[in-house]
Parts: C-alpha cells; sequence; structure tokens
C-alpha cells in the first residue's frame, strides 16, 4: 500500500472490506455514455441465461455463426431511423464508440447479425445527446451581430484555446512542474494527455467547407484478474475484472502489438499477436 | 470612488476543493495532509488577506467554492485534532530552525516560517476557535465574499444516467450549505465546469441562480452568443452562466508571461523534508519515517538550474515582485476592458476562474499577488470594478438566452479525463450503486429505526464512490492505488448494506462501524434519491 499510514491498535482490520468488485450483477443491460462531440463509450452485461435463451431460440451455435455488433441509432429526430453497426466481441463488455457527427442523439444496441442479414437486438441502453463541438449556425435576431464581428468576438473570447488551448496552458507548466499532475491543481487536468496535440484542429470559422479525420486504435482484451500482461512489451494494468484496453495514436505505417499473458503462479501463458496497417491518402484539397 | 464610472467589470472566482478523506483507524494518515497543507498555504492565508483588507478597509469581491467535502472536514472533531497537531508541530519546528539558522543565509526564511504558523495558529484559535467556516462566513456576510457550493462529493455530472442521482448531488449540497452558511446557496461549481444541458433544473429547483462554464460552454452554445463569454447567458430554465476569460487564466498560466515561475519565487521542489538531517527532522515525517515534502522550504526558483544550485529564498524580494506582477495584472485587465467596452458597447465581465489551491500552495506568493491586486484595484484605477455574479446579475438582469453545450475544464474540454481507459471500469458499478439507492428510496418512504441509519449511511457510501476525484486521480496517475481503492471500498460498502437491507438481516454492528467510518453528512436523508424527490423537484421548476 502505498498510502499509508500506521495502524490504529484499536482496529486490526482497516482493509477487511477492500475486496474485488464483483463481476457481474446478473442482469442483462446496457449504459451510454458521452465522452466528446464523437466518441461515446458502451458498457453491457448479458447474462448466461440470457445468452441461453438466444441459443435455445436461434440454435446452439448463434454466437459463433453470428457477427457480434453495437448497432448506433441516430434517434435525433422522432423519425429518422438511420443507423449503422460496429464489430464488436460480446465478451468485450464495453467499448469506444466513434460517430461521424456529433450534437446528434445516439442509442445503441448490443445484438448478433446473423448470415442472412437479420438482426437479433439482445439489449439497447439509454440516448445520449452528444455536443456538437462547434459554433453554432442558428442566430438569434434580437442579439444578433454583424458576422465579421463575431469572428472577431470569438477571436478575443479564446476561440483559439478551446480543447488543445487550455491543454497547451498546462504543457509549459508542466516542463516546470512536473507535480502539478497531482490532485492540488484541477487545472493540471487541462493537461492530461499527450494525444490531444494530435488532435485534428477544428474548423477555422471563416472557412465554409471542410473536412477533417483522423484514427487512432483501441486494444482491450481480457484474462485472469492476477495475470501479467504485457502489450508490446510494455506492462499493462489490469481492471479489477481482468479486462483490459488501451488507447494508441495510429500514425500511418506498420504497427505491431504483441500481447502475452502470463499466469500468476508463471506456469502457464497465452500470445496474440495484432498486426495493424494504416495508410491515409488526402486529395490535398 | 464615484459611482459607474467602471468601464466593465472582474470577477475572481476560486475553486476550493479537496476530496473527503479522513481516515479515523490509522492514527497518522498520509493523505490528509493533502487537507492540513491547503489550510496552512491557502485556506487560512486568504482569511487572512480577508481580515487585512476588512481592516483597513480596503474593499474588494471574491467568489469562492467550499465544497461540500471540504466543509465537512472543516468541521470534522478528528481532524480538527490532528490539524492542530499538524501546524503545533511544524511551528515547533520552525521555531528551533530561527535559533540553528541565526547567522546563516537562511535566518530571514527561517524567520517567515515561524511568523506564518504563529498566525495560523492565531487565526485557528483566537480568531475563528477552530472553526473556519465562521471567518469565511463572516466575509460572506459582509458582502465581500460570495461562498458558492458544489455537488455533494464533486460528483461529475454528465457521466451520470438517472437524473436521482443529479438531484441528489444538488440537493444534498444545498442542504449542507444552509446548515453552515444560514442560507440557501446563490450559485454552484459545478465540479470540473462539466456541464450537461438540462441539468440546471436542478440547480433552480434548489434556489441557485448561477453556474460556471468553460469557454466554450459559451461559444458553442446556440443561438450564438452576443457577447462570447464576457457577459453571462440564460439557460431555458433561466439559470444564468458565467463563462471563463482564457486571457486572464492564460496570463498566471503561461511559460513565456506565466508569473509563478519567476526565478524569485519559492522553488517547490527544495524541501526540509529532504534538506535536514534525518534524525533532527524525523519527529515531524509521518509515523513510518520516510523523508517526504513537509512543505517549509529555503529555496527560490533561481533559474534553469539543478536543485542543488538553488539560491536562498529573500521573502522580501519575493513579495516585490509578487506585487509587480499584480500591477501588471491590473494594467491587462484594464486595458482589456476598456478594449470590450468599445468593441461590445456594453460594460464586459471579465471571470477569471481559478483553483484555489493554486494561489499558495504551487504558488507560494500566490496570496500576496491577491493581496497586492485587491488593494490596487481598489486605490489605484476607476476602468475595472470588482464584482460577484450575484451583484452583476441585479444590476444586468436583462441577458440573452442560450442553451450551452456540453463542455468541462477538463484536457479536451468535454469527459475524456473521467472517462477513459484507466477508469472506465467504474461506471457500471457506480451506475449499479445508483440504481439500487433509488430502488430503495422508492420502495422505503417512511424507513425508521435501523434501517433509516442503513439507508442513510448507503446514501452517505453512494455519494462519496461519485466523487470525480477518483476517476481524476487513475487518471493523471498520482495517488492512483488510493483513489482506487476508495472507490471499491464505497461501492463494497454500498453492496454490504444493500444486501443486507434486502435480506432483512441488517448487523448493528457491521453499519456502526461504515458509520464511524465515513461520517460525511451527518444529517442526509436518503430520500433524496427517490424518483419522486426529483421528480417532483424538476416540475416545479419548470413552472
Amino acid at each position: 500500500m502505498t498510502s499509508s499510514g500506521q495502524l490504529n491498535n484499536k482496529n486490526q482490520q482497516p482493509d477487511s472490506d477492500y475486496k474485488s468488485l464483483p463481476e457481474s450483477y446478473g442482469n442483462t443491460e446496457a449504459a451510454l455514455l458521452p465522452r466528446d462531440p464523437n466518441w461515446m463509450f458502451i458498457y453491457w452485461e448479458i447474462t448466461d441465461n440470457s445468452k441461453a435463451n438466444l441459443a435455445k431460440e436461434h440454435g446452439h451455435d448463434i454466437f459463433e455463426k453470428a457477427r457480434h455488433v453495437v448497432r448506433v441509432y441516430d434517434v435525433t429526430s422522432a423519425d429518422s431511423s438511420k443507423y449503422f453497426d460496429i464489430p464488436i466481441m460480446i465478451d468485450a463488455r464495453n467499448w469506444y464508440i466513434n460517430v461521424p457527427v456529433g450534437g446528434r442523439a445516439y442509442c445503441c444496441e448490443v445484438g448478433l447479425v446473423l448470415p442472412d442479414g437479420r438482426f437479433i437486438g439482445i439489449v439497447k441502453t439509454n440516448t445520449v445527446n452528444l455536443p456538437t463541438g462547434r459554433v453554432s449556425e442558428v442566430t438569434d435576431e434580437k442579439w444578433m451581430s454583424v458576422s465579421s464581428d463575431f469572428d472577431k468576438l470569438l477571436q478575443i473570447s479564446g476561440v483559439e484555446y478551446i480543447g488543445k488551448g487550455s491543454g497547451e496552458v498546462a504543457k509549459s507548466l508542466a516542463q516546470r512542474w512536473e507535480m502539478l499532475r497531482s490532485v492540488f491543481s484541477r487545472a493540471a487536468s487541462w493537461g492530461v494527455s499527450s494525444i490531444s496535440s494530435h488532435a485534428p484542429a477544428g474548423p477555422a470559422p471563416e472557412k465554409k467547407f471542410w473536412l477533417v479525420a483522423d484514427c487512432e486504435l483501441i486494444l482491450y482484451g481480457a484474462t485472469e484478474p492476477d495475470a501479467l500482461v504485457t502489450v508490446a512489451g510494455r506492462k499493462v494494468a489490469l481492471n479489477p475484472d481482468g479486462t483490459f484496453s488501451m488507447r494508441f495514436a495510429l500514425p500511418d505505417g506498420n504497427m505491431d502489438l504483441p500481447i502475452k499473458a502470463l499466469s500468476k503462479d508463471e506456469t502457464d501463458s497465452r500470445q496474440i499477436e495484432i498486426k495493424v496497417i494504416r495508410t491515409t491518402k488526402n486529395d490535398g484539397k | 470612488m464615484m459611482e459607474n464610472k467602471e468601464k466593465g467589470y472582474f470577477a475572481l472566482v476560486l475553486h476550493a476543493h479537496l476530496p473527503f478523506i479522513r481516515h479515523p483507524e490509522y492514527d497518522d494518515f498520509l493523505e490528509e495532509d493533502w487537507y492540513f497543507e491547503a489550510m496552512c498555504e491557502t485556506y487560512l492565508p486568504l482569511l487572512d488577506i480577508y481580515e487585512r483588507l476588512t481592516g483597513e478597509n480596503t474593499d474588494f469581491r471574491v467568489t469562492m467554492s467550499l465544497t461540500p467535502p471540504l466543509c465537512n472536514m472543516m468541521t470534522d472533531d478528528l481532524l480538527r485534532e490532528r490539524f492542530r497537531r499538524y501546524y503545533n508541530q511544524r511551528l515547533e519546528l520552525a521555531e528551533k530552525e530561527v535559533v540553528r539558522n541565526r547567522n546563516t543565509q537562511f535566518y530571514e526564511v527561517a524567520k517567515m516560517y515561524e511568523r506564518k504558523f504563529r498566525r495560523i495558529r492565531e487565526l485557528y484559535e483566537d480568531y475563528y476557535h477552530g472553526n473556519i467556516l465562521d471567518g469565511f462566513k463572516k466575509f460572506q456576510d459582509m458582502g465581500k465574499l460570495e461562498i458558492i457550493t458544489c455537488g455533494a462529493t464533486h460528483g461529475f455530472l454528465p457521466l451520470e444516467i438517472r437524473k436521482e442521482a443529479v438531484y441528489a448531488q444538488i440537493k444534498i449540497a444545498a442542504d449542507d450549505y444552509k446548515l453552515r452558511f444560514g442560507r440557501g446557496p446563490r450559485g454552484i461549481w459545478l465540479a470540473e465546469c462539466a456541464y450537461n444541458p438540462g441539468d440546471e433544473i436542478y440547480l433552480k429547483a434548489n434556489g441557485i441562480r448561477y453556474f460556471f462554464l468553460e469557454t466554450h460552454g459559451i461559444i458553442y452554445g446556440s443561438p450564438r452568443p452576443r457577447y462570447g463569454v464576457y457577459a453571462p447567458v440564460y439557460c431555458p430554465s433561466g439559470v444564468a452562466a458565467f463563462s471563463r476569460d482564457m486571457e486572464s487564466a492564460h496570463q498566471v498560466w503561461s511559460a513565456e508571461m506565466g508569473y509563478p515561475g519567476d526565478r524569485r519565487y519559492r522553488e517547490f521542489y527544495r524541501d526540509l523534508g529532504y534538506d535536514l538531517e534525518y534524525d533532527y527532522v524525523k519527529p515531524y515525517l509521518h509515523q513510518d519515517g520516510v523523508r517526504r515534502n513537509i512543505g517549509m522550504k529555503y529555496y527560490k526558483i533561481t533559474g534553469k538550474v539543478g536543485l542543488n544550485e538553488k539560491a536562498p529564498y529573500n521573502p522580501g524580494e519575493a513579495r516585490e515582485m509578487a506585487a509587480s506582477h499584480a500591477g501588471n495584472f491590473m494594467f491587462n485587465r484594464e486595458r482589456q476592458i476598456e478594449h470590450l467596452n468599445g468593441f461590445l458597447g456594453r460594460k464586459p465581465i471579465v471571470v477569471s476562474m481559478y483553483d484555489a489551491e493554486l494561489y499558495g500552495h504551487w504558488w507560494y506568493e500566490g496570496p500576496d499577488f491577491l493581496e497586492f491586486l485587491f488593494k490596487k484595484l481598489h486605490y489605484d484605477q476607476k476602468t475595472v470594478k470588482m464584482i460577484t455574479p450575484s451583484e452583476y446579475l441585479e444590476r444586468h438582469p436583462d441577458n440573452q438566452m442560450i442553451q450551452p453545450s456540453m463542455s468541462s475544464w477538463g484536457d479536451k474540454g468535454y469527459n475524456e479525463v473521467w472517462l477513459n481507459a484507466s477508469n472506465d471500469w467504474m461506471y457500471r458499478h457506480l451506475h449499479k450503486a445508483v440504481e439500487r439507492m433509488v430502488d430503495m428510496s422508492n420502495r422505503f418512504p417512511n424507513a425508521d429505526g435501523i434501517l433509516k441509519r442503513a439507508l442513510n449511511q448507503c446514501a452517505r457510501e453512494v455519494v462519496l464512490g461519485m466523487s470525480s476525484d477518483w476517476a481524476f486521480l487513475m487518471t493523471v496517475g498520482t495517488a492512483k492505488t488510493y483513489s482506487t481503492k476508495r472507490f471499491i471500498e464505497h461501492t463494497n460498502r454500498f453492496i454490504g448494506l444493500y444486501e443486507q437491507i434486502m435480506g432483512n438481516r441488517i448487523e448493528e454492528r457491521y453499519l456502526a462501524d461504515i458509520e464511524w467510518r465515513d461520517n460525511i453528512f451527518s444529517h442526509v436523508d436518503y430520500r433524496v434519491f427517490s424518483t419522486g424527490a426529483q421528480e417532483r423537484a424538476a416540475a416545479a421548476a419548470r413552472q
């Protein structure tokens, strides 16, 4: 234990309730959380009972035969029935969902797609409203300003600092005070991730048409909670339930990700190797 | 000063918060030091400034959040005793140090610590009799300081699914505030400035009139904000939102012109806990005897040199620098406000928001800077008027109505700091606890006796698990073990009590032990989590 203290003699077992959390709660359910204009996080639990019922209804090999997906519905308006599927593994129990457009309402459903294209929904999430991540197109008559003024207003309001701006502030500080990454300075929460500087820059307000795109890599898996796991030689911290996930920047080129798990008694091991190739082509316009 | 000569307003907002850290099961606990250090370096020095300014009739305005966990720690008997032990030890060491350093180049700085710890004792004991909230309340009652609240445990609201949880965070906080300050809170600091559109209805339901947003909360709001971040807006529910000015934030923080990095200021990393001879310093370390920072430092930043090449700290020189930086900051606010006034055709409000602990703990001369700034703003200029958000809204009730955007002041501006691979595993457990808490509140509308005690303790465990601090510390990697442990402990205590309640077999000893450990919110009423309470509050606020 890093945090410390000497035991109070009156209480010899201060940590008696420091045990791991339940692996499951016995309900088939799912939840969706907003992360930013383009990302959501979904977690789910599907009980053995639910799985058995699906197998009874659709055949015992249903989970091998069908593709596992998260179906992402755009539910911004009542009549919208747009959706797309993201391939997943049901045993992963959670996933980060990338959506092409912010500012919309989404709801997800974990399910199976049969070889003939039929969809079997297993469990649905709540609805999440994502922020747009940009300046509104809507103006307000009573409070309108001329648009050139608005661009200037954005500038003096510090639009250039949004997102990466506050990160830059903290980064410059971090050069002097590494320890700013500590509890006392909530301002340091600005500078937590170094990824921010690689994020695509937002649209310049004066340009009408634009496109930015980038991609990242999420690696996840699960093993025994007490196993030792390395990814590309780096030790990975497991969650209490034995799952793990890592997010990588994904530049153009090849990336090898050997994943190794070693059992706690060091008598058994498993290895999976993932190779990823990224190529980006830009029309240069 | 003449009325109405000002060209605009400046609102200084300090967010004071620490997670609830109190471990009666240990005689001596490392993480409790976070609170003691903040008391000695930030909270009491701020009160010291307010006392002095008031004594010399200098008018000033500050808006300060004192979060419910902090208020609960400040009024807790155990922590009160431990804080006394802490400053008395420091004072004892400071007194020895004055003798040891006589005729050395460290004499001035040694004297400074002795003087400061004496003053801390004087303020804490003679002025406030161990209850520093009385000090803050005094300045609030004078109209100089506006104390605002925060979610009950600094909960990160956009990542809650159940509205009952959002309501409970606000309602418990507002009730706690009333208990301590004798009236309801007018404003709130949403933890991490994290805003989820629509949640402000629960602020309104609790009589809260305004909150704060990060810059893009307003800039990305809809329709377009007419005055950018330089005027508050009303959400559709009628609650006002003030937004952060980046220019003044940048001025304190940036590498090129940021004040705290000046070479004359105190060096944080060269600490007596490491410099003194081991046997001499050991009584002032924790019981494990490991050398750590003890908060007394004798060197200045000096320049880009190694820690062993630092020059002795000169308190007088550092104070002069703080005065000069305050002058520079004021000059820039005057120019900024003049410019904005001309450009906007309206008196702008510049809202500068900082962690309170920046002033004193991280930037040791920060409180001196603030004191000089208050004085200069009062005596040396007429362009800028200091104001609190409540005063502003009274003078300028006519503001644009905008739906602000989801936002936070965390890295990248949204929820990622609190939702990433290092902490996303928490949410299924947290949400399950909330769901079960809501179910129990709905199921037992009139519990009494031991059942009521158990349900109230469940409510405490759920809100403690909701602290955004745990997820934050997991992300930054500092105190990760401690924060993980805390989250797991509160969740397991909740599960243990939940199973006993549902199995109709509550063990009094088990319950009493948890009550003794997690004694935050002694007056909490578990029914705050009921669906009915949340729905009634929202319906009343919408009318």
